[in-house]
């Protein structure tokens, strides 16, 4: 009975052993969060546009269209590693890019979309971080996918890579 | 000569003692109501700094710190209280903001496990000694 018992520690412990395990193989990154804003209606925002001379109002843009959006800085070194990526999207049908000129120089940004070339077709200025802080963004670039009601249907953090780009692809034509 | 120096080291040591003891709260973010500002701090406590995980925004220099601890003061002097407020962030960050994780279906097992293993070891440790006594 006694050694019967003993047992019971060691498949606890195996199995304790396996979870770890399985958590370290699998690829994922344990600082990266899921959003809790996904599959919810996008925040409502209305600020100044850097390429337009009338205000950007979140309600006329969404909800009509899938719609890239990119939150962004010149200063940001890593949005300028997936500028690239962002302008491919630029040439994909079906879908449009609003970039959140997120704490920048307004001047800085014209300049650098000039010479990196601009794949935005708005861009929508968060002077002070707040848009940001709505949309539970915390470390620039992020990039969210929003369908055509108006929800958030994917997010993600960091500079979109070539395998984030496929993913987003493959995501952008799966949606309505 | 040798005294002025000391005395200047001991002052530098002493600024710098403070000023660490002021954390990362810069002086222009302090509310002029102390009850508020206090109250401002004790959430900042319990917020996550996104950025740096393991620290509160009380603690961290990062940007995005700052700005939150702005908000929240400037939610409190909006008159919201610590529920709206505490609301505001996990409705946009979720409840990882939050360093002490709420009590929900999802986080059962973190908060009901170390009672189970309390439970298992004083059983373990009734049935081992009843055992040895009997032999």
């Amino acid at each position: 009975m006694k050694k019967q018992l003993l047992i019971i520690p060691f498949i606890f412990f195996l199995f304790i052993s396996l979870t770890f395990f399985y958590l370290l193989i699998i690829e994922r990154n344990p600082s990266e969060l899921p959003s809790n804003l996904l599959n919810k209606k996008i925040p409502k925002f209305e600020t100044e546009s850097l390429l337009k001379n009338e205000r950007f109002i979140s309600s006329k843009e969404f909800g009509k269209e899938k719609i890239l959006v990119n939150f962004f800085a010149t200063w940001c070194k890593p949005c300028r590693a997936e500028h690239d990526y962002i302008k491919r999207f630029s040439k994909e049908k079906g879908i449009r890019i609003i970039g959140i000129n997120y704490k920048d120089n307004p001047k800085k940004t014209v300049e650098w979309l000039r010479v990196l070339g601009n794949p935005y077709s708005d861009i929508p200025i968060d002077k002070d971080g707040r848009i940001a802080i709505d949309w539970g963004v915390y470390g620039i670039p992020e990039t969210f996918v929003i369908n055509s009601n108006g929800i958030i249907k994917y997010r993600h953090i960091g500079p979109v890579t070539g395998k984030i780009y496929k993913k987003i692809n493959l995501l952008i034509k799966d949606i309505e | 000569m040798v005294k002025k120096k000391i005395v200047i080291i001991i002052s530098i040591c002493l600024v710098h003692f403070f000023l660490n003891y002021a954390q990362a709260v810069e002086p222009d973010e302090i509310l002029e109501n102390s009850e508020q500002e206090l109250r401002a701090r004790d959430i900042s406590k319990n917020i996550r700094c996104m950025v740096c995980q393991n620290q509160s925004i009380d603690e961290s220099n990062a940007p995005l710190a700052k700005d939150l601890r702005i908000l929240i003061r400037e939610k409190i002097k909006e008159g919201k209280n610590n529920d709206e407020i505490y609301k505001f962030l996990t409705d946009r960050y979720g409840d990882f903001i939050l360093l002490n994780p709420p009590f929900k279906l999802n986080t059962l097992v973190l908060w009901i496990f170390p009672f189970i293993f309390f439970g298992i070891g004083i059983f373990i440790i009734f049935f081992h000694n009843k055992k040895s006594r009997k032999n």
